[in-house]
């Protein structure tokens, strides 16, 4: 038995960043990176079906990106991935979310896992849309924003709760093999200690290129694209009105604001 | 190639607001006249909810019958797929929401379309390649901290999923020609089972409060949620949170603002503390009218939605603002 | 005749030789029990030690013989004790010399000693020691039975009522048998030798002699005067010698299954006492796969004996915070606790199977998490155990387990995270960390762009939090003005990793300890300064052992240099009336308690201690990573007891700290205790800006009300 889960290594700005040059990016000496936040709950719920099946189960992470992508399959490996697997080539560069989810796809066709894992979104471009098209290329049903699971590896079907707009909870059925992409809050994630992170650095990452997967490379990056990103800007922010003075001034004036709103609506 | 589909959305037989704010979208990225605005309702009973659509700017509405009652994931995908291939359309409109996270990547995947999710602007212009007017559409980057702007090159049909409460619904009817369209058949491996209303907690119904007080992962700890809550009663607020205050399980789930909680749908004023600004909790509150911000960080995306901000400590103004709440102040 | 010891005179041959039997088989089953401990020990991890024996010995002697640690804050009980101590030592010496001239000098080389005028001044050397040991005795009862200090009640703050092994009632009735047995053996001793007295009565040498056993020769006078004759004597004298002999063999027996041991434990646990056990956390070897302490076989040896050297006198259960504040955790019931299982789990021949070793848990002998989590690694417990236990690091390996396993508080988890990723706890961008730097008039040296006498590290909380940050500027102007050449590492630094490692999560303490020596690698300086005690210990004490060897000071110091030199000039005297809180990882880690009071009078203050102050200084609840920590939501905190022992201090205006976490803590508790208005809180740095600045622009605020 096999549960595949995808992982990105995510990119957070620090403080003050800069654009590019060209115009089409954050200068990358301002990008923090850190594992997406929804991909730590994803990969928990595989350890955890692992964790609870009769026979033995194997979480393979696997992450498409550059050498930095290591440190979050660390984690995985940390926490208790049986595997990881790396995924690079220069030509993947520029690729969008659909692009990404073709490699997905074929290293799902090499592992053929029972079932496969990614997050809702991520937390730097949350396109919400890697997962679902992933299974698209692979002919698999799928299912987004799953916040409850209930499936025994190996199992033909699975039922999952969607949650939808407002709170709401959606129980479906799933056949399986499917591709499900988890919604924070579905568990609890472990946390990896730093000596476990550090004995991972033992454990080997396999590193795959496209030509390892039979891939072109016009298949991926902007060729391979949906989309072009054309140019990205820092918005014009600040619309609120700041409210100046010390904190007995601020309150004040925050307290007529109320005020006047409640003796409006009244 | 030409045209705009924009699929209807709808939940347990009712339709969702945001396929009426995607009307208003398409009358944005119309080209001319001759670019027509289609409604597409996939549903078991599609006719029902013709009426709702047949607002100010909707050319056409097709219709298109399925078997599943509730959400399908496989028969959207089929359908939508099946009317593009027959139509080919410039531009389809859906709604960035949970129901379009679960197959309009796939359809896009599918079908090579020009396909971005979370678009809060779109509109035609000069490409530098071409020269040609190409769709550009802008969405947010890096945790909204950027926008980034987006075209579609060599892309006859471009597939959109446009963030909700963006657009306002259109005013006016209209009387929309009616088109049924047959989808071929699939077999969906999905199903549905039921819907569960998760049990609140308490029984506060944010969607009809006037005025909220929300807080965020700025209170810090679970013990400081007792200060807002009195500080709460003290304005005649309804206390409300952000998603990581009701994941840690220190107000109930049914207080939460936001995509996965409730939307301050009567709201008329939203004091935000401690709230950074997550784009899935400025979807249940962006809307209102006076919205107030308060945060330590000046830098807070909350900022660009509210028409006031606070920057300094909230539990300092929090106090401060109590005193002036006081039986006899 | 020649005066001696009169020992198995009138006994049948049989008599004899049953005693020696009986003796032998209590030295036997002394011997067994010795080795079943030794046994206990032995299964503990193998430690080596640094220090010479001999000088381990004199050390542990020298606490011995004085009672320092047993007489420290509690003079009473010191006295008391001292009393026993030496009066049983006599009591054993003399019994000792006995045997040696009895059974080993006369019979085999025909010497004897015991006679004549060495036997009267022994024996009355014994007697004295007879009387002391009783009044020690005495006293002790008094103790448990009259005074009934709170700590010596063994109430559990770690367990339910209805739990297996709340109850503690064996060791009150330990601790009563033990003074019982012993006083019971010393008068039967005593009247064993009154009535050998009134036996020998007609025997002039022996009866005219008999004021060189005082208290003998009192009860003998009673005796007689009740009325007993020669024949009574006797008959009472053999009776008591059985009662007493059997008494003291039976003593002898249980030594190593009762509190008895201690004689023993406790002198081992001081030989093997490490001076900054709590200062300097065992390091976990590279190599090893399991992270902290999870069996109770992780221990070391020296741990397991540490265990056992605990006679529960409670000073721990009272300095400890934690339990003052109503946490779920007492030093004295994490230590019982594993020596019950240690008992439990240890002492047979073969080692259970590994599940039954876990210590942690909810079940009888088990630490709760609960428990390890609310300690504050403030140290007060390690410091005040008489008998050199050492809980801080026994509770932070057991929380390395913890940290392994995720299982800690969902917050705390949070902060880690974000120290690992952006290498401070704020979560700020490492490029923040020097901020501050730009509100000062005056550059602030980069160290790792130019070469700088003093390297100041600055630290999270003094470079991040706001309020600390006004301190901070004060003390980058105070070294501008003196004219130090000094420096600070820009984002270069991290979290020092003092308080991460005393949370357990000891790989991330390993990569930020060698992050920052990497750093401080590549500056040049002559010294290091800090205004935090926290990174002040770590750099200190534990950079060592990661290559890192610095000379480094608290602030305190070195601004008092600065004063004595004059190159800080003070332009008024304050004229205030404050306190001083000793920081844990100033004072009581580092011994730093001089420097800070100095200054303080150097500024002109009025300095009224608290009672617990200096060594006894009572924790902020900060340390140990509990800042990071909620504290349950209504619960009494740490800071408030403090601030309330503060407040009664009559006029008091300024309570002074040297900590930046101590000045966030405290500054929150005097609002929350409601003693705002009443007195101030103040970092030292800010009292000197005071002193130093010409103008009086900005007297601390609340003082000139007050």
């Amino acid at each position: 038995m096999k549960l595949l889960v995808a992982v990105k290594q995510v990119a957070a700005l620090d403080e003050d960043f800069e654009i590019r040059a060209d115009g089409r990016d954050v200068e990358a000496d301002f990008l923090i990176r850190d594992v997406n936040e929804w991909d730590d709950y994803s990969l928990e719920e595989a350890l955890k079906i692992k964790e609870a099946a009769a026979s033995p189960v194997e979480v393979v992470a696997v992450s498409v990106g550059p050498e930095d992508a290591d440190e979050a399959l660390r984690k995985c490996l940390a926490k208790g991935a049986d595997r990881a697997i790396r995924v690079w080539d220069e030509a993947i560069e520029g690729s969008d979310s659909i692009a990404i989810a073709r490699v997905l796809a074929a290293v799902a066709r090499k592992e053929s896992p029972q079932m496969l894992f990614a997050g809702v979104q991520s937390s730097d471009h949350a396109f919400a849309s890697t997962g679902v098209a992933t299974a698209a290329f692979l002919d698999w049903p799928h299912a987004a924003v799953v916040a409850n699971l209930t499936y025994t590896p190996g199992g033909d079907t699975a039922v999952f709760r969607r949650e939808l707009e407002g709170g709401v909870l959606h129980e479906m059925q799933i056949e399986c093999p499917a591709v499900l992409t988890i919604q924070l809050g579905i568990n609890t994630p472990r946390y990896a200690s730093l000596r476990s992170i550090k004995q991972a650095a033992a454990k080997p990452i396999e590193v795959l290129s496209l030509q390892d997967l039979g891939i072109a490379a016009p298949d991926v990056g902007e060729s391979g694209s949906l989309s072009r990103v054309r140019r990205m800007y820092i918005p014009d922010k600040g619309r609120a009105e700041m409210i100046e003075g010390d904190v007995e001034e601020q309150a004040a004036r925050l307290a007529q604001i109320i005020k006047d709103a409640i003796g409006g609506a009244a | 190639m030409s045209g705009i589909l924009v699929i209807a959305e709808h939940r347990r037989g009712e339709l969702r607001a945001a396929a009426l704010e995607l009307v208003s979208a398409a009358q944005a990225a119309k080209r001319g006249a001759a670019d027509k605005v289609a409604v597409v309702l996939i549903a078991d009973k599609p006719e029902r909810l013709m009426p709702h659509v047949s607002v100010g700017g909707v050319d056409e509405i097709v219709t298109v019958k399925i078997s599943a009652h509730d959400f399908d994931p496989d028969a959207l995908e089929s359908a939508v797929g099946a009317l593009i291939a027959a139509r080919k359309p410039s531009l389809v409109l859906i709604p960035h929401s949970i129901d379009s996270f679960g197959y309009a990547a796939a359809l896009a995947a599918k079908g090579g379309f020009g396909f971005a999710t979370d678009v809060f602007k779109l509109g035609y212009e000069g490409s530098e390649d071409s020269g040609q007017a190409g769709l550009v559409a802008t969405r947010g980057g890096y945790g909204q901290k950027v926008n980034v702007e987006v075209d579609f090159p060599g892309k006859d049909t471009i597939v959109l999923a446009v963030r909700a409460n963006t657009f306002k619904p259109p005013e006016g009817v209209s009387s929309p020609t009616v088109t049924e369209f047959t989808a071929p058949p699939v077999r969906s491996r999905l199903s549905s089972r039921s819907f569960i209303e998760v049990s609140s907690g308490d029984d506060v119904d944010m969607t009809a409060a006037e005025f909220i007080l929300s807080i965020g992962r700025g209170i810090g700890e679970q013990a400081n949620v007792e200060r807002f809550q009195e500080l709460a009663a003290a304005v005649g607020a309804t206390l409300g949170c952000s998603r990581p205050i009701a994941d840690a399980g220190w107000l109930p789930k049914s207080r939460q603002v936001g995509q996965s909680g409730k939307t301050a749908s009567a709201c008329k004023l939203y004091v935000a503390m401690g709230i950074s600004g997550a784009i899935q909790h400025l979807a249940g509150m962006k809307h209102v009218a006076t919205i107030v911000a308060v945060n330590a960080d000046a830098g807070a995306s909350i900022f660009s939605v509210a028409r006031y901000g606070i920057v300094g400590d909230l539990f300092e103004i929090a106090d401060a603002l109590r005193t002036h709440f006081e039986p006899g102040s | 005749m020649d005066l001696t010891r009169i020992l198995f005179e009138d006994f049948a041959p049989a008599a004899i030789g049953l005693f020696y039997v009986l003796a032998c088989a209590a030295v036997a089953t002394f011997g067994y029990g010795v080795y079943v401990q030794v046994r206990k020990y032995g299964r503990g991890v193998p430690v080596a030690f640094s220090g010479e024996l001999l000088a381990r010995f004199k050390a542990m002697l020298g606490t011995v013989l004085t009672h320092r640690t047993i007489a420290r804050r509690d003079r009473m009980a010191g006295g008391a004790h001292r009393l026993i101590f030496y009066g049983f030592l006599l009591l054993f010496l003399g019994t000792a010399t006995i045997t040696l001239d009895y059974d080993i000098l006369g019979p085999l080389f025909g010497v004897h000693f015991w006679h004549g005028k060495f036997y009267l001044g022994f024996s009355l050397v014994l007697d004295v020691a007879g009387v002391l040991l009783t009044a020690g005795l005495i006293y002790m009862m008094y103790r448990r039975g009259w005074l009934r200090p709170p700590k010596l009640d063994y109430a559990r703050p770690d367990r339910q009522p209805a739990d297996p092994d709340y109850d503690r009632s064996a060791y009150r009735r330990e601790d009563w048998a033990f003074l019982w047995t012993l006083v019971v053996i010393a008068a039967t001793g005593y009247f064993l030798e009154a009535a050998r007295l009134v036996w020998l009565a007609d025997k002039p040498d022996i009866w005219d002699t008999r004021w060189w056993s005082p208290a003998g020769a009192v009860l003998a006078e009673g005796l007689r005067a009740a009325g007993m004759t020669n024949t009574g004597g006797a008959a009472l004298r053999l009776e008591l010698w059985w009662l007493h002999g059997l008494l003291a063999l039976v003593f002898i027996a249980l030594i190593p299954f009762t509190k008895v041991k201690h004689i023993f434990t406790a002198a081992g646990s001081l030989m093997l006492r490490d001076p900054l056990a709590a200062q300097r956390l065992p390091r976990v070897p590279e190599e090893e796969k399991r992270v902290g302490a999870q069996y109770i076989t992780d221990f070391s040896w020296k741990q397991l004996l540490n265990l056992d050297a605990c006679t529960k006198c409670g000073r721990c259960h009272e300095a400890c915070p934690a339990r003052a504040t109503g946490a779920p955790l007492s030093p004295r019931d994490v230590i019982l606790s594993l020596r019950e299982f240690a008992n439990k789990t240890l002492s047979s021949a073969d080692l259970p199977p590994e599940v039954e070793l876990d210590v942690h848990g909810k079940g009888p002998g088990q630490v709760a998490m609960e428990t390890l989590w609310a300690c504050r690694t403030c140290m007060a417990c390690v410091e005040v155990c008489p008998v050199a236990i050492e809980h801080v690091p026994v509770i932070v390996q057991m929380r390395r387990k913890l940290v392994e396993e995720g299982q800690m508080d969902p917050q705390l988890k949070k902060t880690l995270q974000t120290i690992h990723k952006t290498g401070n706890s704020f979560g700020e961008s490492k490029r923040k960390r020097a901020a501050w730097t730009k509100a000062l008039p005056f550059p602030v040296r980069d160290a790792r762009k130019e070469p700088v006498d003093v390297l100041w590290f600055v630290g999270d909380y003094a470079s991040f939090d706001p309020r600390n940050q006004k301190v901070t500027q004060g003390f980058a102007s105070l070294l501008h003005e003196a004219g130090v050449n000094y420096g600070i590492l820009y984002e270069g630094e991290s979290n020092a990793g003092n308080d991460v490692r005393r949370v357990g999560e000891e790989g991330l303490y390993e990569t930020l300890a060698a992050a920052n020596v990497k750093a401080m690698a590549g500056a040049a300086f002559k010294s290091i300064v800090t205004t935090d005690p926290h990174s002040f210990n770590t750099i200190r004490n534990e950079y060592p052992d990661f290559g890192g060897r610095y000379e480094i000071q608290h602030y305190t110091t070195l601004v008092l240099k600065l004063l004595q030199e004059g190159r800080v000039k003070l332009a008024r005297k304050l004229g205030l009336r404050v306190t001083f809180h000793d920081p844990c990882h100033l004072g009581r880690f580092n011994k730093g308690y001089e420097a800070p009071r100095d200054i303080l009078r150097l500024l002109g203050c009025e300095l009224v201690e608290m009672g617990r102050c200096r060594a006894n200084s009572f924790c902020c609840g900060a340390g140990g990573g509990r800042i990071w920590i909620p504290d349950p939501v209504g619960a009494d905190k740490p800071a408030h007891n403090r601030m309330r022992e503060a407040a009664a201090i009559p006029g008091l205006q300024v309570y002074v700290v040297s900590c930046p976490k101590d000045l966030t803590m405290f500054e929150d508790a005097l609002k929350t205790t409601g003693n705002e208005g009443k007195f101030v809180v103040r970092e030292l740095i800010e009292l000197l800006r005071e002193a130093i600045e010409q103008e009086q622009a900005a007297p601390t605020p609340g003082v000139v009300a007050a």
